[in-house]
C-alpha cells in the first residue's frame, strides 16, 4: 500500500498536466459569413461578419486551414492578421455568385454579389498555431 | 363465282398495293433519318463523359478605384474584382446566362433598347493560375476542373 504523500504528489502532477494541457489547447467554433459586391468591375464592398457560436455547430471538419499564431485569441483577430489566406481559404470551400447586368441604349451597367453563406468553422488555438477547420 | 373470283382478286391486288405504299412510307422515313443525323453530329459539343473530366480556363478582369490610398490597394482591390469577374464567367460557362431583352418603338423607331443578362451559381474550388496588372487593369486568370462525378446523381 503507497503512502499518503506518494499519492498526493501524483494526483497534484496529474492535476498540472491537465491544467497546461487546457491552457495550452482552446477550441471554438465561429459563424462566419463572407459578402463582397462589385459594380461596373470596381470592387464596391467587403464584409467579412464573424460571431461566436450560442450553440454547437452540427458537422464534421471538413477542409482546414493552418495559421501562424502571433498572439490572437480569436477567429476575428486571426482572420484581420492573415485576410487573404482565409479568403483564398473560403474560396475553396465554395462561393454563390449573384450576378446581373443591364445594357441600356448601348450603355452597360453590372453588378456582381460574392456570397459565402453563413457557415460553422472549428477554431483550434494552439501554442504556436491555430487551425481552422469548416464544419459540414 | 365468277363474281366471286373477281372479288378475290381485286383484294388481293388491294392488298398488295398497300403493302407497297407501306414500304415506301418506311423508306422515305428511314431516309429522313439518315439525313438528319449527320446534321446532328455536325454540331460539335464538348459533353462531360463518364471517367473523364474538362478543363475551363476564363479570365477575369477588374479595375482599380479612382480614389485609393497606395497602388498596392489598387492593386488588392482590381484583383478582387477579376477574381469576381473571372468567377462570373466560370458560372456562365458552366451554369449559362438567362437573357431577358426589351425594345420600346414608337412612331418605327427604336426609343428605348434594353438587355437584361443574370447569372446565379456556386463555384467550388477554381483555382487562381496568373494574375496580371497594367495601367489599372488586374486580369486574373482562373480555371476550373469538373468532373463527371461532380454531377452524378
Amino acid at each position: 500500500m503507497r503512502s499518503r504523500d506518494g499519492n498526493k504528489a501524483s494526483l497534484l502532477a496529474v492535476c498540472s498536466i491537465i491544467f497546461f494541457l487546457s491552457s495550452a489547447l482552446q477550441a471554438a467554433e465561429y459563424l462566419v459569413s463572407y459578402r463582397y459586391v462589385i459594380k461596373d468591375m470596381i470592387l464596391y464592398n467587403d464584409s467579412f461578419l464573424i460571431s461566436p457560436a450560442m450553440k454547437k455547430c452540427n458537422g464534421t471538419p471538413q477542409r482546414s486551414l493552418d495559421l501562424i499564431l502571433q498572439g490572437e485569441d480569436n477567429l476575428m483577430q486571426l482572420v484581420s492578421n492573415n485576410n487573404e489566406a482565409f479568403r483564398k481559404f473560403i474560396e475553396k470551400i465554395g462561393l454563390e455568385i449573384d450576378h446581373k447586368e443591364k445594357t441600356t441604349n448601348f450603355q452597360n451597367s453590372s453588378s456582381t454579389i460574392i456570397t459565402m453563406k453563413t457557415s460553422c468553422f472549428k477554431v483550434d488555438f494552439n501554442d504556436n498555431f491555430a487551425r481552422i477547420s469548416h464544419l459540414k | 363465282m365468277k363474281y366471286s373470283m373477281l372479288l378475290v382478286a381485286l383484294l388481293s391486288s388491294s392488298t398488295l398495293f398497300a403493302q407497297n405504299e407501306h414500304k415506301e412510307a418506311y423508306s422515305i422515313e428511314n431516309t429522313n433519318v439518315a439525313q438528319v443525323t449527320p446534321q446532328m453530329n455536325h454540331a460539335e459539343e464538348k459533353v462531360l463523359e463518364v471517367n473523364h473530366s474538362m478543363l475551363i480556363s476564363v479570365i477575369g478582369q477588374g479595375v482599380a478605384p479612382m480614389n485609393t490610398a497606395s497602388p498596392a490597394q489598387a492593386y488588392a482591390l482590381a484583383k478582387r474584382a477579376a477574381t469576381a469577374d473571372a468567377y462570373r464567367l466560370i458560372a456562365e460557362k458552366v451554369k449559362g446566362v438567362r437573357v431577358d431583352g426589351q425594345d420600346v418603338i414608337k412612331n418605327m423607331m427604336v426609343k428605348r433598347s434594353t438587355v437584361r443578362t443574370s447569372v446565379n451559381a456556386m463555384i467550388r474550388n477554381a483555382n487562381v493560375v496568373e494574375t496580371t496588372f497594367k495601367e489599372g487593369l488586374c486580369e486574373v486568370e482562373m480555371e476550373i476542373k469538373l468532373a463527371y462525378s461532380q454531377f452524378a446523381q
